[in-house]
């Protein structure tokens, strides 16, 4: 059932790529593709790359090396594009707030610094196992860009919470989506990168791929079910505070 | 092999937090906590006193090196105490004022606006005044390290009086005591 070819696994490698697509397409309709730009873009990319990448691997006329070049140009530009979509989601979350626009750029910048300086680190102590290397430097790449994008967004979700800023539903389903399969990819990347489970790898690349179509059906629901209204009114600050703040404006015009 | 097992452990607790933190948001949207209620009151007084440099140079004058680092330490531990409740109002105050940003009245959000960034610079300050703070407790001899918080607090005590009356102008607010 979990093995490479089965039914479940077509399913999962096929479905979450077609919802994507479908979603990239909805958005674009419904003129939300100027909201979600870094996500559109996201969103068809993984689309495309799945339409290339699954043929070549069921077509036994192409030779398998093929299969890893394709996949590991794919994943360089992939990178690229989940970096955009953080930066894009960072600059949405703190942006609105003048007294942090700073504060987010300074924190991505330097948080980013010290993550690819672990990313590298490591990368660096990864085995290469086979003797055709990319197989091997793919499975460091994904690690590699996991503990990046897991880092930053795990921050993300941390100086949010601790500034109890409000987010857009949808960027809110757009990152709990990419936090959930970077914290998920990454744990099996970094089991795969340094030879763990070797004769079980596909146990592992179905968790991967189940993973991924939770996440697409969590964007579907955050990016197309429409916010229910909220129910938040002004709250009204108390008297006894008011009073509290009269008296230390009070002492302060008397200085 | 060891270094795998790191980090699946690393990625296990962020989804683990990434998910907590998802869910808690989602308790507060839904349930509309009662903010105000949990306004904290603040001796602003007492945390004056405590970050006046003339104490600090009397102190020193007055007592033992060693005797100044056991002083300065319990003040540091009540400094900390102060800095985490005016971070802890900014939060709360942070949601107040979101709240009242959606108002239509244009004065009330521009009132709201101000508070919220007034509450943002307050938490950030008390962040990293907190992190100064421990750190200068490894040896106490340096002085206070929260004014800008204290600072930050007046205005953001100014900002949510601004809002209140705003928001509620049938409550007579007195900005001073002589007639």
């Amino acid at each position: 059932m979990f093995q490479p070819h089965s039914y479940l696994w077509h399913y999962l490698w096929v479905a979450p790529n077609l919802l994507l697509a479908v979603l990239a397409v909805l958005l674009w309709q419904r003129g939300l593709h100027k909201q979600f730009r870094g996500f559109v873009l996201y969103a068809a990319f993984q689309a495309v790359q799945w339409a290339v990448l699954y043929p070549i691997d069921l077509i036994p006329s192409i030779p398998a090396e093929n299969f890893w070049r394709v996949l590991w140009l794919s994943l360089l530009i992939q990178s690229l594009i989940v970096f955009l979509l953080i930066s894009e989601i960072f600059a949405d979350v703190f942006g609105h707030y003048p007294a942090l626009a700073k504060f987010g750029k300074y924190l991505i910048r330097g948080a980013g610094a010290i993550l690819v300086l672990v990313a590298t680190v490591v990368a660096a102590q990864a085995p290469i196992d086979n003797t055709f290397w990319l197989i091997p430097a793919s499975h460091i790449l994904e690690e590699a860009v996991n503990v990046v994008s897991c880092g930053l967004i795990f921050l993300l979700f941390l100086s949010a919470a601790y500034f109890r800023l409000t987010w857009r539903h949808g960027v809110f389903g757009i990152t709990l989506g990419l936090g959930i399969s970077a914290c998920v990819h990454l744990a099996t990347w970094a089991v795969m990168a340094n030879g763990g489970l070797a004769d079980k790898r596909y146990v592992l690349d179905m968790l991967n791929l189940a993973t991924y179509h939770v996440c697409v059906l969590i964007w579907f629901y955050y990016l197309l079910v429409p916010q229910k209204v909220a129910t938040k009114s002004a709250v009204p600050l108390p008297e006894h505070n008011l009073e509290l703040w009269n008296r230390e404006l009070e002492r302060l015009l008397q200085q | 092999m060891t270094l795998a097992v790191i980090i699946v452990i690393a990625a296990f607790l962020s989804l683990v937090c990434i998910l907590g933190l998802a869910i808690s948001r989602s308790l507060q949207v839904s349930a509309g906590h009662d903010l105000a209620g949990q306004i904290r009151p603040l001796d602003v007084e007492a945390f004056r006193n405590l970050l006046n440099p003339a104490d600090d140079a009397f102190l020193r004058q007055r007592l033992s090196a060693s005797d100044f680092r056991l002083v300065q330490r319990a003040r540091l531990r009540a400094m900390a105490a102060y800095v985490q409740e005016a971070g802890r109002n900014a939060g709360v105050l942070i949601g107040i004022g979101q709240s009242a940003m959606a108002t239509a009245d244009p004065r009330t959000a521009e009132a709201a606006q101000q508070l919220v960034n007034e509450a943002l610079l307050v938490r950030r300050n008390a962040g990293f005044a907190l992190l100064k703070i421990y750190v200068v407790l490894t040896w106490p001899t340096s002085g206070p390290a929260a004014s800008s918080v204290f600072d930050g607090y007046q205005r953001l005590n100014r900002s949510a009086m601004l809002l209140g009356r705003l928001q509620n102008p049938a409550v007579p607010v007195r900005v001073s005591a002589r007639p």
